[in-house]
């Protein structure tokens, strides 16, 4: 086990290594300069001159590159133009936001479309089971940013029954905040995570070592829930795993949407200022999180399927 | 020719039998006509403005109402599904043919390009979709077609490595081999007999994909990152009802459910196509 | 009366498709007496799964029970309630399904799974390892405590088998119903199992009813022999007996063909010419006419019944009742 761990961790690496790389390189690739970009109007010789040393953007690429590794790995991301403070501060002052709503969203979405699936796969070819698999797929299409909207529109604006602005205060306030935008994230996944347990389920049930379990008088609970669905459930911990990409950015929209602070937010509004140093930040720590969060799906796939540790 | 076109004809056939797939194509089809023959069919110019019948509701003149500077709703949303498509087409196509490209390559090259060209979508895969669009409008520039590339180099490693798997797959079955072994290049074997293989299924995945881009193009613009106003697009109105949702529903719903109906639509179509495609895949729903 | 364990009295058991009825089981008829090791030989389709599902009950949703009785210790058990065949399972009857590598769950431990068969015993978790450890010793795995620990994969297709009669064995059963258990090992882990096997039966005394379409081992291991074709009983009799003096042709064919019993050497091995016939549509008259070199007119008509033609040994061939009436 400890061995597949380290052999994947190191394959993140690799991973978040060439992530980080091609960003550094996107940034100089831009035509044009980018502190006349950043600096706009504002841009006098001297305050260019000061942003290139600043930036560093005097220095031959290759030297570039090592200082911003270097930097990297102390945790320096730069500093933000405007404002002086660290980004690493700035971005990881918005960060818990974000994942406050991708938690809360996986939570609730995961927890039901397990159920759902489980007992459509307990109930196969019933009505019910007919009408869930045809609701999944429309929900499965309705693309997240759209379903907030119309979730703002119904039940924030026109309902009044949920609040339409930002993170909220203490616990229960910030949970009221949380319902909304959870929703629409997570819409799309219970309908897709109900089908795919569903699915899983009834391969799993069909196969011998349940019927063996059957065969030894264990009791028919005991069968789906330790039997099957352990085994079931593993796919869903990888899609997650490899759904957080597509999560962070649904939560960018919800927290546009419903005016919520979070990394979303952080990103738009550095892009319509120009302010590149939190940009790439944010994307660096969100693309880092993406990669950490397939690598722990990995991680907690081989932890429940002895199987899969010799997989790598 | 002749066996393609039925060929063609048995799939169509097929997917018209299956409900769902039969309201995808009639749904897909609506899209596609509107689309094409938008600016005949539209009631008003979708980017005449007309301050004075500013922020109406629905009505017999204007189906959908007006947004905050007169136009008319219905006929945006309209012209938006030619917005949408001239992005979604182009994106996914040339995604589909540079991935099918670089996909065979890995699968058949060798070992190293195959690791290479990994990495290099794997690395693409890592960024988080909406995160790497923004940094490359952040970087680019908002534009049409910034959308377009941003949205094909997104999804560029999706077809990339089912055309690889497919390409491994294919490349030590028998008829590649009984070809091999009769002198064909590299080129013909690649183009000739593993590719109307592979195509088939990157098809399906093609119209799975569709509307994953029109989503993201919408979303670009919803943020005001993606095709500059007054062009109408299905974004572009979610944006405009988001600031203006307290004084007018009709845009959001405007811009709302064109994209839902043609995600449900694509949707259906592409699972109705792939289980008549390949059965096989059946077993996976 | 009270030796007698199993009664399949006259079992006829259909399964409801789309193409029709699939007349899977038509009047089986056999026992299994306490501590005897029946075997039951014949080729793929002539029922033996189905006849297994249905002593365990554990069949699949479109299977018709339409006639007959299954009695275990005198009571019947297509009538018994679900409660009470879960009481029965893993306790008086057990089982060893045919393929090792799928039989165990690849997600736990054997010594967890050994430890959920023991489920209604009040032991304590020590002394249900104790006990597991001590099959597994007894089935011949060295090492047993570490070796509880492990997870399937992490075994060969042989001790994997020998896990799964370990856990068949565990509560002492009645019956062991062992279906097919060495077809899908190679033939020095056949011998190896059946062996062990052996040991097993008389130390727990323990009536088997073995599945297998390997004669030699059949007559190696069996007391008696129930010999199965398309879903009907043709012959059934002690081994000896049968082997000896075959009384239907096909088991007679059987005989000729198993290449064990070839003595000479042939560059043409001995087969049965034909196919099994389609479930949904029966022929008329004997089951195995079409395949029979010596068929008669009768046979196209009626279906011979099962005579006794001596003491133990039955038989359904109208060859034999010409013989029997004459």
């Amino acid at each position: 086990m400890l061995s597949f761990a380290t052999r994947r961790f190191g394959l993140s690496l690799l991973i978040l290594f060439v992530a980080v790389t091609v960003m550094f390189l996107m940034i100089r690739a831009v035509p044009g300069d980018p502190v006349q970009i950043m600096l706009g109007p504002r841009a006098t010789p001297e305050l260019q001159a000061q942003l290139t040393a600043a930036l560093g953007l005097d220095q031959p690429i290759w030297k570039q590159l090592l200082i911003f590794y270097g930097n990297l790995l102390q945790g320096d991301l730069g500093t933000d133009v405007f404002s002086g403070r660290s980004v690493t501060d700035i971005v990881f002052q918005q960060l818990p936001f974000t994942l406050e709503l991708i938690f809360a969203s996986i939570l609730w979405s995961a927890s039901l479309g397990i159920a759902l699936g489980a007992y459509a796969a307990a109930h196969p070819n019933t009505l019910i089971d007919r009408i869930a698999a045809a609701i999944s797929v429309s929900f499965v299409a309705a693309p997240a940013f759209v379903v907030a909207l119309l979730a703002l529109l119904v039940f924030a604006v026109h309902l009044q029954w949920f609040p339409a602005i930002g993170a909220g205060e203490g616990f229960w306030d910030r949970l009221d905040h949380l319902v909304l935008p959870a929703f629409a994230i997570g819409l799309s996944w219970v309908g897709y995570i109900a089908r795919l347990v569903r699915a899983s389920m009834l391969e799993v049930m069909g196969e011998s070592h349940v019927r063996t379990a059957r065969a030894f008088g264990i009791a028919e609970r005991r069968v789906v829930m330790v039997y099957a669905l352990r085994i079931a459930i593993l796919p869903v911990v990888t899609v997650i795993g490899v759904g957080m990409g597509f999560l962070l950015s649904s939560a960018v929209f919800a927290e546009i949407v419903f005016a919520r602070p979070g990394l979303g937010k952080l990103v738009i509004d550095s892009i319509t200022t120009r302010n590149y140093p939190i940009v790439m930040g944010s994307v660096l720590i969100s693309t880092a999180l993406f990669v950490i969060s397939t690598a722990l799906a990995d991680l907690i796939n081989a932890l429940l399927d002895p199987r899969a540790r010799t997989a790598h | 020719m002749e066996k393609s076109r039925s060929e063609l004809g048995q799939i169509i056939i097929g997917v018209a039998r299956d409900p769902l797939g039969l309201m995808g194509l009639i749904i897909v089809g609506v899209i596609v006509f509107c689309a094409i023959f938008a600016y005949w069919i539209v009631p008003y110019d979708p980017i005449a403005m007309d301050i004075k019948s500013r922020l109406q509701g629905p009505s017999t003149a204007h189906l959908l109402g007006t947004d905050q500077l007169g136009r008319d709703t219905f006929s945006r949303v309209i012209a938006g599904g030619q917005v949408a498509l001239k992005v979604a087409l182009p994106a996914v196509f040339g995604a589909m043919a540079i991935g099918l490209t670089l996909g065979m390559i890995a699968g058949y090259g060798p070992k190293w390009l195959d690791n290479l060209l990994m990495l290099f979508f794997d690395t693409i895969r890592s960024f988080p979709t909406v995160m790497f669009a923004l940094a490359v409008v952040a970087l680019i520039g908002p534009s049409l077609q910034t959308v377009v590339f941003v949205v094909m180099a997104t999804s560029i490693p999706t077809y990339g490595r089912v055309a690889r798997t497919q390409t491994l797959t294919l490349r030590n079955s028998e008829f590649i081999l009984a070809e091999r072994s009769m002198g064909a290049s590299m080129a013909r074997i690649l183009g000739v007999h593993m590719l109307p293989n592979i195509i088939g299924v990157l098809a399906v995945l093609a119209a799975m994909d569709i509307p994953t881009v029109i989503a993201l193009e919408a979303g670009l613009s919803f943020l005001g990152l993606g095709v500059k106003p007054p062009t109408p697009s299905w974004g572009a109105l979610l944006k405009d009802g988001y600031s203006l949702i307290r004084q007018t529903p009709w845009l959001v719903v405007g811009g709302g459910l064109p994209i839902i109906l043609a995600t449900l639509g694509f949707t259906f179509l592409g699972e109705s196509l792939r289980d008549v495609v390949d059965p096989k895949l059946r077993k996976q729903r | 009366m009270t030796d007698t364990l199993l009664e399949i009295d006259r079992l006829s058991v259909d399964y409801e498709t789309g193409r029709g009825d699939l007349k899977a089981l038509r009047d089986i008829t056999f026992n299994v007496n306490k501590g005897e090791i029946v075997g039951i030989v014949g080729e793929s389709g002539c029922g033996k799964s189905t006849l297994i599902s249905s002593i365990l009950r554990l069949t699949a949703p479109n299977t018709r029970f339409r006639e007959g009785e299954v009695r275990f210790k005198g009571k019947d058990l297509l009538q018994a309630s679900e409660r009470q065949m879960r009481n029965l399972r893993g306790a008086d009857i057990s089982i060893v399904f045919q393929d090792p590598m799928q039989t165990h769950n690849p997600v736990l431990t054997i010594g967890q799974q050994m430890l959920d068969i023991q489920h209604r015993s009040k032991q304590s978790k020590a002394d249900k390892l104790a006990h597991a450890a001590k099959m597994l010793g007894a089935v011949g795995i060295p090492d047993p405590e570490a070796r509880l620990k492990q997870y399937p994969h992490e075994f060969s297709g042989g001790m994997r088998q020998r896990i799964a009669i370990a856990m068949a064995l565990m509560s002492e059963p009645d019956l062991l119903i062992a279906d097919e258990p060495t077809t899908a090992l190679d033939a020095t882990l056949e011998v190896q199992i059946i062996e062990r096997l052996q040991e097993l039966q008389r130390e727990f005394h323990c009536a088997i009813l073995f599945i297998s379409h390997h004669l030699g081992v059949i007559a190696e291991l069996c007391d008696r022999v129930v010999v199965m074709y398309a879903g009907a009983v043709v012959e059934s009799g002690e081994v000896r007996e049968i082997f000896h003096n075959p009384k239907h042709p096909y088991t007679r064919r059987l005989i000729e063909c198993d290449p064990g019993h070839i003595k000479e050497r042939a560059r043409i091995l001995p087969t049965i010419p034909g196919e099994v016939p389609d479930l949904a549509n029966l022929p008329g008259g004997c089951i195995f006419r079409d395949r029979c070199d010596q068929a008669m007119a009768r046979c196209a008509s009626d279906v011979p019944p099962l005579d006794q033609l001596k003491e133990g040994h039955h038989a359904a061939c109208w060859l034999n009742h010409e013989e029997a009436t004459s």
